[in-house]
């Protein structure tokens, strides 16, 4: 059964259409790559699926319920988390502490999302870094960090917008490391990465956008050779 | 070198610290039994009372991000709900303080779900218009507020138990007391908000409001309880100030000055700590008490630097107590360039510093 189903999905700004009937179905525990050119679209997705833009047209159908119309604390609270392309780290509070505010959206006790936090803390290998605060942490760290917090919050799926944005070879071989270890835990993933190599490398699926629309959608393999996609990229003839 | 969190270090208190704290908390029970002037008592009182303000505030600018610069109006409320049940119905003030803080809390709902739609200044832009609001409300009602002219408490019922006198009220001693156990019961709650679920979600929100939502957090009904909470306690302040100096006017309890007052005694001690508004008045009383009463002219003229004869001598006596608000201003200037985060975080990295020195 497929854990999430956008269908027509539209959102317009004024007169400009950011997208514009997009479909497609996610599968429980796949990872979905999504890609395209600068200003095609991924993000205003992201922020349509998770409660911060109420699609315009279309639904958004995740575990079987309408998701239209919620705001994004009760999307999380329904297993459905992101992460932010420009990291947004509680500066001013430790490492554990931010992992601490995702973990108290399953309970209340201060106990239990401090054990909760350090496991996450434990899985993105920031344990070392417990106890410092956040808005000291370099961009690699952040990165790190965005994926334990919104990981305590016990997603179902989750939508990571450019983790390995601005990070270097060795950092994003960390996080791609991260997304392979986070789907052994049965947790489904849709991501957004401008790293070609990385999304071929991680993806089961990819849907390609350009424009707002649905460009392409398949296994990496038949992405590659679309010539529509290549066009995309690097231009027609 | 990235900063570890100076607040961990003490989260778990120390016995040492804890001895202290109950040995100061005992010293100022015994205070009154030792000293009986009435000056002293009735600056102790002031600091209790702006401890109580200071920290009310606190909850939701300190901790949760959001600048409220209209806390005058949950103080008025307060103090006028205790004061008209209590010259026009003689209700008692210790009852009379649970209606004000009830209508406070009426009112801190209708203005968060107003003014929370609102982000950073423009939330400050509308926490002031609303208290204005209800200045102007207080000032126009007359039929009951008695508008300007203002109310004068002229008899303050005692406080039986049973048929026991427990205290008529008639020296500065029980005022004492109930200060101070205002004072002491707000930091508690501060303690217990920031050792729990909402003191993590509050920060979170003043932190950043996007992330804080997308990690399950419901903005209006977080904001909304930080706003709750501190309005109930800024009423209980308020409700206390108008039986201690039995007057009230909307230009003593509503002013937009009282509103400045508050926000500042969290932002000169330190924002969102639990010492800061203890240390904020502090420094706030001693100087406003040093400015009404021209200590600070006279003290410049004892000294021999300003003659008394001389023009400066002259202008100094006579205007430099009107210039608190001239005095403040500078404060805050001089607090937000060197000790951005307060009094108490100054001192924080100053000790840190040396101890890094000596290590």
């Amino acid at each position: 059964m497929a854990i999430l189903e956008i269908k027509h999905v539209s959102k317009f700004f004024g007169g400009l259409a950011a997208n514009s009937d997009v479909s497609f179905e996610m599968s429980e525990g796949m990872i979905m790559g999504l890609i395209g050119p600068n200003g095609a679209g991924k993000t205003t997705l992201f922020n349509c699926i998770t409660g911060y833009y109420p699609p315009s047209k279309g639904e958004v159908i995740f575990d079987g319920r309408r998701m239209n119309g919620l705001q994004p604390d009760a999307v999380c609270k329904l297993g459905m988390a992101r992460t932010w392309q420009k990291v947004r780290p509680l500066a001013k509070m430790t490492v554990v502490d931010n992992v601490m505010v995702g973990a108290l959206c399953r309970t209340n006790s201060l106990k239990k999302a401090r054990e909760l936090a350090m496991e996450q803390v434990r899985v993105v290998r920031l344990d070392h870094r417990a106890d410092f605060l956040a808005g000291g942490l370099p961009i690699g760290e952040r990165k790190k960090l965005e994926v334990a917090r919104v990981l305590a919050t016990q997603p179902k799926l989750l939508l990571l917008d450019e983790v390995m944005g601005g990070l270097n070879p060795a950092e994003s071989e960390e996080i791609i490391r991260l997304i392979l270890d986070i789907r052994k835990l049965g947790i489904t993933q849709m991501v957004i990465e401008h790293d070609m190599k990385a999304i071929m490398r991680i993806s089961d699926r990819i849907v390609v956008l350009n424009s707002g629309e649905k460009l392409a959608e398949g296994e990496p393999q038949e992405i590659v050779s679309n010539p529509d996609v290549i066009a995309a990229y690097l231009g027609s003839e | 070198m990235i900063p570890t969190n100076p607040l961990h270090s003490q989260r778990g208190a120390s016995a040492v610290q804890v001895s202290l704290g109950m040995a100061v908390i005992a010293a100022l029970f015994a205070f009154p039994q030792f000293v009986e002037s009435p000056y002293v008592l009735h600056m102790m009182i002031l600091f209790f009372l702006s401890t109580l303000m200071g920290q009310s505030w606190n909850i939701i600018g300190g901790y949760t991000g959001q600048y409220s610069v209209g806390h005058a109006a949950y103080f008025g409320t307060g103090a006028y709900s205790t004061m008209i049940l209590l010259t026009t119905k003689e209700i008692a003030p210790w009852y009379g303080m649970w209606v004000g803080i009830a209508a406070s809390v009426v009112l801190a709902l209708i203005i968060g779900s107003i003014c929370f739609r609102l982000r950073g200044p423009y939330f400050v832009l509308a926490s002031i218009a609303v208290a204005e609001i209800v200045r102007g409300t207080a000032l126009n009602l007359t039929d009951l507020t008695k508008g300007a002219e203002g109310i004068l408490l002229t008899d303050m019922p005692a406080f039986k138990i049973g048929q026991t006198v427990i205290t008529d009220f008639s020296s500065k001693v029980p005022y004492y007391y109930i200060a101070l156990v205002l004072a002491l019961m707000i930091i508690a709650v501060t303690w217990l908000v920031q050792n729990s679920k909402l003191g993590y979600y509050f920060q979170a929100i003043r932190e950043d409001q996007d992330a804080a939502h997308s990690l399950g957090i419901n903005l209006t009904f977080w904001k909304n309880s930080a706003l709750v909470i501190s309005a109930a306690f800024t009423s209980l302040a308020g409700s206390f100030y108008a039986i201690f100096v039995k007057f009230i006017d909307p230009s003593t309890v509503l002013p937009l000055d009282l509103s400045v007052q508050i926000v500042l005694i969290s932002i000169i001690g330190g924002i969102g700590t639990i010492f800061g508004p203890v240390i904020g008045s502090l420094v706030l009383v001693p100087l406003s008490e040093a400015l009404r009463s021209n200590a600070i002219a006279q003290g410049l003229i004892n000294s021999g630097l300003v003659s008394e004869e001389s023009g400066i001598g002259i202008f100094l006596k006579e205007h430099l107590a009107h210039a608190h608000v001239l005095i403040y201003g500078i404060l805050v200037v001089v607090v937000i360039l060197f000790m951005p985060d307060g009094v108490l975080g100054y001192f924080r990295k100053m000790t840190a510093k040396k101890k890094r020195g000596e290590a």
